[in-house]
């Protein structure tokens, strides 16, 4: 059973193979320019001398301190209000609709007021990663909150608990499948959002270094970027999952 | 007791009704804040002169197209790995390693190779809307009911008619709701593209206006694109739960 | 098998004095309808108290004015001669639904820690208490299951545990074996009489299995529906300790299952 399991994972990483060298092939042909397309061998190397020189190295942390610092701050206020909001039937049906209106916003389309508001700086991109960010959050984290078994909340009563004891005890764990969903998807529109931001303000990361490798025709330059952001995307969903089924144990046992 | 429909509308009004008076207590002198009476001006203007109705245009024009590129890659392939579990398990790395790349990652490649303009935002678009239709066909062409899979061989259809008349419509339900999330991806993409570098359409036009200090204009804009990705929403899941609100269990061909 | 070792039955039953749990005129409206109408009852400290009825003539809606979690529209409902204005720790439930009342994150020891916590009792002293709470209800191999992991039984079991642990005076059980099959239902009658026995609560047991009823009470009370109130109280004399064999052919078992068989079908009709 895990033997063949592993046989299909060597099997498919064969294939996966199999398309970098037909890109090797394509690239060496030339039925790609090579302005456009580099190939693999010459993106590979041009990781290696990125790394080895600091600068991609210095590129990588900046997206991923700009990712991070947006999706932290994000977080916080997302779980905190969401909780604020869904543990309050009242809060709920006045602030709710009004947050549904804005779910389907385009929040890249808050870039340009954040531009005028802070100018093209680092506090536009953690404006903008943030306010981005939240949404999967805050809308998950409120969803939670409300689906609360009421049973649960009846037990608290007869426990005579605290509300802070009930917040954390009861509410919080019990919307925490929620929450993480949300924080899974906050992720990745941290990562997009940090992006763009580089690509509009300047701002040192790799979204900066593959346009700036794009406007001198540095396609290998290009491609390691591209690359390096498909790793982070890859990494971050990675280790969110790896959370999820850790904090959830108790949910994918038994039944 | 206040009715829900007057409590939602309550604090969008009351935010507004604070803005304006607030706005024109201070003499508001602002690039990035406008009084609503003069957003609603700008809204006005920008469709009087058309150059509003040009960029939505625009911004549809190339979000739908590369919804409907994207969306017909990704069920072929979301079919063809629902069906055939071999290519699936062989094509899992290669789907693994390329998805997580941000879509956004590809306009420097698409626009050296594509330029400015159409081309190069129907590409990135197309890019971001194929992976969550052909992970959700994946998903519910896997999930069909075996026994009507057993059917279709007994009866000896034609693969052609199997995916036809077997397979799309017992998956319909999930894969419209696949559309309608990449719909709003769609949108959500081709207006980011334009905000960063394409000047057209609505991204471009909302970033002119505040380079132009015109905060009325741009949030005019803004509210615009919000006003879209609202309609286009519920108006998909008006119609999901028209199509599909009984029928999704029958299963059968419309 | 985890049987709990067989505790004298036959020790306690209903002490003399002041009720402990008293109902007077006790009427609710929900909605502008009447729920519950004119319902006096006491209930005396240590004994087992069964409520019955058909579906929909409030009994467990009696147990959560019991409980504290409803006030009446009119009446009151008192708890040691003083007023029930709110839940009680000393008053613990034991919900039908065991699925939605046991914390899912949770495993069985933490489940029982809940109302440890909630009691205020040190860390340090929690862990002996959680095993031997445990032990009691024949879960001792289980603690570090998570309820998802656990028969519908062994659920119960555990809801019972954390009730324990808030050492009640008075326990209220709202169709506790309605969800589980025969077998299982048997041996929990029979571990729920040891149990009380030996903790000295007093109980009142919501059921719709007049059987149940019968094998487990000191009294029986039938609820009428639309509006519920009390339409028969049967006192039950049946020797104890009760057996699942022996009692259930008792002629007087016998005659009272009759009894109730035929109000419930009056109240039915």
């Amino acid at each position: 059973m895990n033997r063949s399991v592993l046989y299909w994972r060597a099997a498919s990483f064969a294939v996966a193979a199999g398309f970098v060298a037909l890109w090797q092939l394509i690239a060496d042909q030339r039925l790609v320019s090579p302005v456009f397309l580099p190939g693999p061998d010459r993106a590979w190397a041009s990781l290696v001398r990125g790394f080895a020189s600091g600068d991609l190295l210095d590129k990588l942390l900046g997206t991923l301190e700009h990712m991070a610092y947006g999706w932290f701050v994000a977080s916080i206020a997302g779980i905190a209000l969401g909780a604020m909001i869904g543990s309050s039937r009242t809060m709920r049906s006045y602030v709710a609709p009004s947050l549904e209106f804005l779910r389907p916003l385009p929040v890249s389309a808050v870039i340009p007021v954040a531009i005028a508001m802070f100018g093209l700086t680092q506090s536009m991109a953690l404006f903008v990663i943030a306010f981005g960010a939240i949404w999967p959050m805050l809308l998950a984290t409120i969803h939670g909150f409300a689906a609360v078994e009421p049973r649960l909340y009846e037990v608290a009563r007869s426990l005579h608990m605290s509300r802070l004891a009930i917040i954390f005890k009861i509410a919080l764990p019990s919307a925490s499948p929620d929450i993480l969903a949300g924080m899974r998807l906050s992720v990745t529109v941290a990562l997009i959002l940090s992006v763009v931001c580089e690509i509009l303000a300047g701002l040192d990361g790799l979204g900066h270094w593959v346009l700036l490798s794009a406007r001198s025709f540095r396609s290998a330059d290009l491609f390691a970027g591209v690359i390096l952001l498909g790793v982070i995307g890859y990494l971050t969903a990675l280790a969110m999952s790896m959370v999820e089924r850790r904090l959830l144990k108790w949910r994918s046992s038994g039944h | 007791m206040i009715p829900e429909r007057i409590k939602a509308l309550l604090l969008p009004i009351t935010i507004l009704a604070i803005l304006e008076i607030w706005a024109r207590a201070v003499h508001l002198q602002s690039d990035s804040l406008a009084p609503p009476s003069a957003i609603a001006a700008a809204l006005v203007e920008a469709f009087q002169d058309g150059s509003m109705l040009t960029a939505t245009r625009d911004t549809l024009i190339s979000a739908f197209a590369g919804l409907s590129i994207g969306g017909a890659v990704g069920l072929a392939f979301g079919i063809a790995l629902g069906i055939f579990h071999i290519f699936d398990r062989l094509m899992e790395v290669t789907i693994e390693a390329i998805r997580p790349i941000p879509s956004i990652a590809l306009l420097p490649i698409a626009l050296i190779a594509l330029g400015f303009g159409y081309r190069m935002e129907i590409v990135i678009v197309a890019f971001a809307c194929v992976w969550p239709i052909l992970i959700l066909t994946r998903a519910a062409v896997g999930g069909i009911e075996p026994r009507l899979m057993e059917v279709s061989r007994a009866l000896r259809l034609s693969p052609t008619d199997r995916v036809r008349k077997i397979i799309i419509p017992a998956a319909l339900p999930r894969i419209f709701l696949a559309f309608r999330l990449a719909a709003g991806i769609a949108l959500i993409v081709a207006v980011t593209v334009e905000i960063a570098i394409n000047p057209i359409g609505l991204g471009a036009a909302i970033m002119t206006a505040q380079q132009a200090l015109r905060p009325d204009l741009m949030l005019a804009y803004l509210f615009w694109i919000g006003l879209i990705g609202y309609f286009l929403n519920t108006g998909l899941m008006v119609a999901q739960r028209h199509l599909f609100g009984r029928a999704a269990l029958v299963g059968d061909s419309a | 098998m985890n049987r709990i070792a067989a505790v004298n039955q036959s020790a306690n039953g209903p002490r003399p004095g002041r009720a402990q749990i008293a109902f007077s005129g006790v009427t609710l409206n929900l909605g502008g309808k009447a729920i519950l109408e004119n319902i006096s009852l006491d209930v005396k400290p240590g004994e087992f108290l069964c409520i019955i009825g058909a579906s929909g003539c409030g009994k467990t809606t009696a147990l959560r004015l019991a409980a504290g979690l409803y006030q009446p529209t009119s009446g009151t409902v008192a708890f040691d001669g003083k007023p029930m204005l709110a839940p009680r720790r000393d008053i613990a439930i034991v919900f039908q639904d065991y699925g939605k009342a046991l914390l899912p994150w949770r495993t069985a020891s933490g489940n029982v820690s809940l109302a440890l916590e909630a009691s205020g009792m040190a860390a340090s002293q929690r862990a002996a208490r959680i095993d031997e709470l445990l032990k009691k209800v024949g879960l001792p191999n289980h603690a570090g299951k998570y309820p998802a992991e656990m028969s519908g039984g062994m659920q119960q079991r555990l809801q019972i545990a954390r009730c324990l642990a808030q050492e009640p005076k008075a326990l209220l059980m709202d169709e506790p074996f309605g969800a589980l099959d025969a077998m299982t239902r048997q041996g929990l009658q029979d571990e729920v009489l040891s149990l009380v026995r030996a903790s000295d609560a007093t109980v009142v047991f919501v059921t719709h299995d007049l059987e149940e009823a019968i094998y487990l009470g000191d009294r029986v009370i039938g609820l009428l529906p639309h509006p519920g109130r009390i339409g028969i109280e049967l006192k039950i004399d049946l020797p104890r300790p009760r057996d699942q064999l022996t009692t259930r052919e008792n002629p007087e078992f016998l005659r009272l299952r009759r009894e109730l068989f035929d109000f419930i079908k009056a109240s039915e009709a």
